[in-house]
């Protein structure tokens, strides 16, 4: 009798344990997943850099803040810039860069006179007019002059030659002057 | 996430009247606080907004309070401070660097290393949400030397603020004396200050930094200033001011003292630099009138859905044309008539010949978003600095782009020739502007900027994009069988209303 009580309390016992883990169980399984949380600031060395987008209404120029990754030479940096522009914004507005346009080569002198190299897209598969235009201008002197500020004036050129314009709207056959492009 | 950047927002601050008796908030230019040392002294979080006042173009981030201290997300410090950041997870140690200077901080840790100084905090950074979260007593215990950032915690307005790198402009005073007014503004770089309009009715002057003053309630009564803005602009600001008629002049210098710059109006000329030449008050002449139809030849301009630019611009250029010889009486010239290229230098040539009382370079625009609408009109800006020779010998002034003022011969580069017409330009192109919208095109915009078909021209214009050609409704607008003639009407009521001076 005694020994029957004994396996009986055991047993009570092996269900109670049974049922807090079975508990445990189904309340770990109905959490929600984890969250992502806001970007770490665990990635390797990165930069918040300033970049300009038109406007989705197309008559002006929008900022967004984007980490690009830091990088130490002026080549690498003015790169980065170009190709985020080119990839267009991540929140509202629109590409100002013609699609396939890269940065070819850059050459800053002991003046600031920071002359830009295009790669041919730039021109060529440009569209728009003058308001487009004046935007694809703005967004990237805008961009430039915001993150590379030893950039005191700014000289266009693409394919390695020099143009008097891009749509034949605004004169680029002269370096541009940031301060101008507000 | 709350980040207050005033570059790139165009907010102005009018002049406004305050309460009689009222005094001004802070109304002197920030001065770099004398804090001691604060290598290795533990530092609490007391707001110290007037180590970096609060003004118009001054970065700020947000700050939080969490678990009863107020911190700011490492992220948006990285931001204020213009920093690279870079984490090592293994020593859960963050870094940034910024302008040659390296701030590391530690998880869990009140010290904070800044170059080769030790700063200890009142709190530790800790890690919350997968960022670090930095106590805001930091903005005080920041090394006070060697171009440190300069850094303010203000509890009230509940940010950090970061003081411009070409510090700030302050409130600017006016002084009138006999004959002239002078305008004193207080700035930290005075070299900077630059005069990039100078018209009378729109006179810019151009400082960087930021604005943490007041403008004053008032303007003198018997001074030449009218007006007197703020507009804030991507690292800086503009005074916008309007200047009395009466005024013959403007100098620009440094003040005595070095901190400031002084803007003076004098009723004389004398030795003084000119305004920008203005139109006569009244009804402008109209007997001659260039249209431009843009692009041509191999230049087809935009197209949409196999519509040319080219095509739409001469059609145009010929309807406003008959338009402008009906209602006005004009003598109407078109730069190309046919579907030809012409060079840059061959249109300023056709524009000049017969000395036109205005020239208009007709255009479409198109965008590759579909939400873009509307037009605009482009006019030489009046920023174009001019050179100034005596000519004593010199007759009546002759011809536009070559102004005699009082026996001054100013001489402006081929390129620039349009901005001696800049003010009666922009008239024109508001005057468009108005016209097209009040007739349903648009929205309409105005831009100063000098466009190249103006390049060299020697008369009041405009570049005019009348339409977004992308624009479905738009482009329908425009290509109906009377679309041309609609749009040719409404330029036409524009040209006209300038006629008038209205």
């Amino acid at each position: 009798m005694k020994m029957r009580r004994r396996g009986l309390i055991a047993l009570g016992l092996v269900l109670v344990v049974l049922a807090l883990v079975a508990r445990q169980w189904m309340q770990h399984r109905n959490q929600p997943e984890p969250v992502p949380v806001a970007p770490d600031t665990t990635a390797a060395s990165v930069r918040t850099a300033t970049l300009w987008f038109a406007s989705a209404d197309g008559d002006s120029l929008v900022m967004e803040l984007r980490d690009l990754p830091e990088q130490g030479e002026l080549h690498a940096r003015l790169s980065a810039l170009v190709a985020a522009l080119e990839q267009g914004p991540r929140g509202d507005g629109s590409r100002t860069l013609p699609q396939g346009t890269a940065l070819l080569q850059d050459y800053l002198d002991e003046t600031g006179l920071l002359t830009l190299d295009l790669s041919l897209p730039f021109r060529q598969s440009f569209q728009g007019g003058a308001r487009v235009e004046e935007l694809v201008v703005g967004s990237l002197v805008r961009t430039v002059s915001a993150n590379v500020p030893e950039a005191k004036r700014i000289r266009i050129v693409c394919g390695g030659a020099a143009f008097s314009s891009l749509g034949g709207h605004f004169p680029l056959d002269r370096p541009l002057d940031p301060d101008d492009w507000p | 996430m709350r980040r207050t950047l005033a570059a790139g927002l165009a907010a102005a601050l009018l002049v406004a009247p305050r309460p009689a008796g009222a005094q001004p908030a802070s109304a002197a230019a920030a001065t770099r606080s004398n804090a001691a040392p604060a290598t290795a002294t533990r530092s609490a979080a007391p707001s110290d907004s007037s180590r970096v006042p609060l003004g118009l173009g001054v970065p700020s981030i947000p700050v939080s309070r969490v678990g009863g201290i107020d911190v700011v997300r490492a992220n948006d410090l990285a931001w204020l401070l213009k920093a690279a950041r870079s984490w090592n997870a293994d020593v859960r140690k963050l870094v940034l660097n910024s302008g040659g200077h390296r701030l590391t901080f530690t998880d869990g840790n009140p010290f904070v290393i800044a170059d080769d100084h030790t700063l200890l905090l009142a709190h530790p950074v800790f890690s919350l949400g997968g960022e670090l979260q930095i106590p805001v007593e930091l903005a005080q215990a920041m090394p006070d030397e060697n171009a440190w950032p300069r850094l303010g915690y203000d509890a009230r307005a509940g940010e950090m603020r970061a003081a411009p790198a070409d510090g700030y402009v302050g409130s600017p005073r006016v002084i009138t004396r006999a004959g002239d007014t002078e305008l004193v503004i207080p700035t930290e770089h005075p070299e900077l200050a630059r005069v990039v309009g100078r018209g009378r009715a729109r006179f810019r002057l151009r400082f960087r930094g930021a604005f943490a003053g007041v403008l004053p309630d008032s303007l003198p009564e018997d001074g030449l200033l009218r007006n007197l803005r703020i507009q804030t602009i991507p690292g800086g600001l503009s005074f916008e001011l309007a200047v009395d008629p009466a005024a013959g002049g403007w100098r620009l210098e440094l003040a005595p003292s070095h901190d400031a710059v002084t803007l003076t109006f004098d009723r004389a000329a004398g030795s003084l630099e000119p305004f920008a030449p203005e139109p006569p008050p009244g009804p402008r002449p109209m007997h001659t009138v260039v249209l431009d139809p843009g692009h041509g030849g191999v230049d087809t301009g935009v197209q949409s859905d196999g519509v040319l630019e080219k095509t739409l611009t001469l059609d145009l250029a010929k309807a406003l044309a008959d338009e402008l010889r009906r209602r006005a009486g004009a003598h109407v010239l078109l730069t190309r008539t046919d579907d030809r290229d012409l060079s840059q230098l061959g249109r300023a040539e056709v524009a000049n010949a017969p000395k036109p009382d205005l020239v208009v370079s007709l255009h479409f625009g198109m965008s590759l978003d579909p939400r873009a609408k509307g037009g605009a009109a482009w006019c030489a800006p009046a920023s174009a600095s001019a050179t100034v020779l005596e000519a004593p010998g010199a007759g009546p002034a002759v011809g536009a782009g070559r102004t005699q003022v009082a026996g001054l011969l100013e001489l402006l580069p081929w390129r620039d020739a349009a901005t001696a017409h800049a003010v009666e330009s922009r008239a024109l192109a508001e005057d468009l502007g108005r016209a097209l919208e009040h007739d349903g095109f648009g929205p309409m915009s105005v831009r100063e900027r000098m466009p190249l078909p103006l390049m060299g021209v020697t008369a009041p214009g405009v570049l005019l994009e009348c339409g977004t050609l992308s624009d479905v409704a738009e482009r329908a607008r425009i290509l109906a069988p009377n679309g041309i003639h609609r749009l040719a009407t409404a330029i036409a009521d524009g040209l006209l209303a300038w006629q008038r001076g209205e």
